[in-house]
């Protein structure tokens, strides 16, 4: 039976090592192969570059680096994935260089569950929820994605992740 | 709100414009009657097209102000400041009233009223005797009025070029007509001399304009010809069938003149016998002629398109330019003759269309010049300086998004001229100067750069105190060696400001580095020379466009860069080894000592540079440095792309460019490069 008054999301999921990560479908506009990207001199480390994404300028971030994780080599699996983000006000994209893309779920916003409050306080508002699938073991981490990649600084979300995932159990 | 409204505001803020020039304009000469002519025009558009389109604040505000000017232009009152202040400030609340939903504003409303009351105050004065409310019941809808018009033009009217059709074309434009041509006076054939006019023209129109406008059709020819211009009825006549049959048959039967007694006549006879609802109907008419023409009227010199359809444009242009550099990469690769000659066509058409692009987002400087004009006379009351304000080469065209940009830079400086450059009248009489002082803005074309001067005739910078304040500041040493031109540079650094006392107008410490840093955004630099008690003058060099840029690609190890060929002055090719040994990075390149970067050192690039080296000597304040790269792949056009905001503090790079093959290459801007690194 339906229930009729349950309100759905959809997110796009995809993998940083051990971690999960999800994000709103809506936020996600492309997924890409890895390709060269041209290092931009001077630039922080995990600013890998810019490609040309279709005769625009899209500058892609690893991710892993982004995240206070070790960086490793590109595999298979390794995908861009293109985002609309909101970088003080305006309208940008951004390439995030991810281990692997996941697949699109459907969530009852009934089942995200808010984070708990932990360390630093702006390092868990980069996290929206956390979400508990039945194929899923683990907590899937729901990001702020506007807010995960205008902020300058490497975020450490690894340690902020764990932290949360110690609390919750 | 409806199309032909949004068209309305469109007109009527180009109209708004021309009357906010035309009053500063007037200010200078107060007694010339084509400016006074043109404002009450422009009032009276204002009014009836309010009207129209229901911006009825915007006609009752104007109603008064046209009766104003109309006294002045029959001479019954004289252009005075008050006058003028009144106008200009209705000229701002004109612009107010035109945006809906502030035109309901408190703020607004409160505006009006005062505003409404001071302009009849200002009638007041002119009509002390006459009894306004009639003047109010005279406005009667537009009514109708029928004349006969003869136009008998002498018989060598066409010695001086002139068309008597055209003339007669005009006048049938007033409104409804019935024309009669006349061409009983031409000769035999025999006796036919074809250099001359031997017709003439009879015209009923039927207009609610004024007598005098069909007079002004034939302004130029009144010596050359015949013209009887007759009111015969306050009607629309030429509805009346019994009038216009009495003239058609009257007009078949004798080929010659009518009578205007007898016109006069039937004339009378019809008035008697046509409805009211006959009037309505050929009033409605004409209303409706009436939008058709408002909003036409602009369609036929040029279209109006909107900035964001420019943009979208350029951007697709950009991406065609981009896409024509693949073409010939890969024609050339392929080495088909068919092929290739395509590329070329398409080549030589991209070309065409790029500049075509650049073009049409060009906008004259004059566009920004009234604000200037206006700022120019506000201050300088506010201060009571007496400065005349002069353009030159204001048909200059710049980017529109380099006027954008350059606004409040411009502002800033003026403001600067106008508190500190330019003297009160007295300390002018003093220096035996006029007590007017003068800015000048000049504007032209100088190679593939835009100079705009702003020159004001003040008491000029005195280069000691501005040395003096920055030793004080820190910001050089007491001991150091600088030109003039070196130390007025030192006005645009942060945090100096020369203004003994601040005021409302400028000198608040935080300014012209601002400046510098705007114009410095458009990729424009900015110099400054000064006597003084002769003047300043502040020079502002920007580039013609923004978004593509003639650039020469180079490249170090994989990365593609391309230098912008504005600031490239030469390009050696050194051996390596002779630069690894160099002492303190400085070359002797012919004899001359040339300090120079070894960018893959300064970018931070892996890897070693090949034994030849390309040594690009760049443009940077008046010295030329090198800047170290592999290799030289050539001249290239390149089409600008911002970096995005993830990259804001990153001003090294201008931009990105997409080469031929997909990848990217990094626009360099020179100047932030070698400021960084020598600063390091």
């Amino acid at each position: 039976m339906i229930e009729e008054d349950k309100i759905t999301n959809t997110f796009l999921t995809f993998r940083l090592g051990e971690e999960v990560f999800a994000a709103n479908i809506e936020k996600a506009s492309n997924i890409i192969e890895m390709t060269t990207i041209t290092k931009v001199p001077r630039s922080p480390d995990y600013m890998k570059g810019i490609i040309n994404l279709r005769g625009t300028v899209l500058p892609v971030i690893e991710t892993r680096m982004k995240f206070g994780m070790e960086a490793k080599e590109y595999t298979r699996t390794t995908v861009i994935v293109v985002f609309n983000v909101d970088i003080e006000g305006e309208k940008s994209i951004v390439g995030a260089i991810v281990d692997e893309p996941g697949k699109v779920i459907e969530i009852a916003e009934t089942d995200i569950k808010p984070p708990p409050t932990v360390g630093a306080k702006y390092k868990s508002e980069l996290i929206k929820g956390m979400i508990k699938t039945e194929d899923q073991d683990d907590f899937i981490m729901l990001l702020d994605i506007d807010k995960v990649f205008s902020m300058e600084e490497l975020l450490h979300i690894k340690e902020t992740t764990k932290e949360i995932k110690d609390k919750e159990l | 709100m409806d199309q032909f409204q949004l068209k309305f505001i469109d007109e009527v803020t180009d109209l708004i414009n021309a009357l906010e020039s035309s009053v500063l304009a007037l200010e200078n000469r107060t007694e010339d009657q084509a400016l006074i002519n043109e404002i009450f025009r422009v009032m009276h558009s204002l009014k009836g097209g309010g009207a129209m389109f229901e911006f009825y604040q915007i006609s009752e505000f104007t109603h008064d102000l046209e009766n104003i000017y109309d006294k002045v232009r029959l001479g019954e009152k004289k252009v005075e400041r008050s006058l003028l202040d009144i106008t200009l400030d209705s000229v701002d609340h004109l612009r107010h009233l035109l945006d809906e939903e502030l035109a309901q504003s408190p703020d607004v409303l409160e505006t009006h009223k005062t505003l409404t009351k001071r302009v009849v105050a200002e009638l007041g004065e002119i009509q002390n005797t006459a009894n306004p409310s009639s003047q109010d019941n005279k406005e009667a809808p537009h009514g109708l009025k029928t004349y006969y018009l003869l136009f008998k033009p002498a018989k060598d009217i066409f010695d001086n070029g002139t068309n008597p059709l055209y003339l007669v074309d005009e006048v049938c434009e007033l409104g409804k007509t019935l024309t009669f041509a006349r061409t009983h006076d031409i000769p035999k054939l025999e006796t036919f001399n074809p250099l001359l006019c031997y017709t003439y023209w009879e015209i009923f129109i039927q207009t609610s304009l004024d007598q005098s406008e069909i007079d002004d059709i034939f302004m130029f020819v009144e010596d050359q010809c015949e013209i009887i211009n007759e009111e015969i009825a306050q009607l629309p006549l030429l509805l009346n069938e019994s009038f216009t049959n009495k003239v058609n048959k009257n007009a078949l039967e004798n080929s010659i003149q009518f009578n205007l007694e007898q016109l006069k006549k039937w004339a009378k006879e019809a008035e008697e016998n046509t409805s009211e609802t006959e009037i309505i109907a050929a009033e409605t008419t004409l209303v409706k002629e009436k939008i058709q023409k408002f909003t036409k009227e602009s369609k036929i010199a040029s279209i109006r398109v909107t900035a964001d359809k420019i943009d979208l444009y350029m951007n697709m242009v950009s991406e065609l330019v981009t896409a024509q550099a693949s073409l010939k990469l890969f024609s050339s690769k392929l080495k088909n003759t068919t092929l290739l000659e395509i590329a070329e066509n398409f080549e030589n058409i991209t070309t065409q269309m790029r500049d075509n692009a650049l073009g049409m987002s060009l906008i004259p400087i004059e566009n920004m010049t009234m604000r200037f004009r206006r700022l120019v006379r506000d201050l300088s009351q506010g201060l009571g300086k007496k400065i005349s304000f002069v353009t030159e080469g204001t048909d200059t065209e710049i980017d529109k998004t380099l006027v954008e940009g350059l606004t409040d830079p411009l502002m800033h400086i003026l403001r600067n001229s106008i508190d500190h450059g330019i003297e009160t009248v007295e300390e002018r009489k003093k220096a035996g100067k006029s007590e007017q002082g003068k800015i000048t803005l000049r504007a032209f074309y100088s190679g593939s750069n835009v100079h705009i001067e702003i020159e004001d005739d003040g008491k000029g910078i005195d280069a000691e105190k501005v040395r003096l304040k920055a030793i004080e500041k820190g910001l050089i040493s007491p001991d150091e060696k600088l030109t003039d031109k070196d130390i007025f540079a030192l006005i645009f650094r942060p945090g100096f400001s020369t203004a003994e006392k601040v005021t409302d107008v400028s000198g608040r410490g935080v300014g012209m580095d601002v400046v510098r840093r705007s114009i410095a955004d458009l990729r424009g630099e900015i110099e400054t020379e000064s006597k003084i008690n002769i003047g300043t003058k502040i020079t502002i060099k920007l580039p013609l466009t923004l978004s593509i840029i003639d650039g020469l690609l180079v490249r170090i190890s994989n990365t593609f860069y391309i230098v912008p060929l504005s600031s490239i002055a030469r390009i050696h090719e050194l051996k390596f080894s002779e630069l690894k040994t160099a002492y303190n990075n400085i070359a002797t390149i012919n004899d001359r000592q040339i300090p120079f970067y070894l960018l893959r050192e300064e970018l931070e690039i892996d890897g070693n540079y090949p034994e030849e080296v390309q040594f690009i000597l760049v443009k940077y304040r008046n010295k030329e440095i090198g800047l170290v790269f592999d290799i030289i792949e050539g001249e290239y056009q390149a089409v600008l792309k911002p970096l995005g905001k993830l990259y804001k503090d990153h001003d090294i790079i201008s931009g990105a460019s997409i080469l031929g093959d997909g990848t990217m290459a990094l626009v360099l801007d020179t100047n932030k490069i070698i400021d960084k690194f020598s600063a390091n």
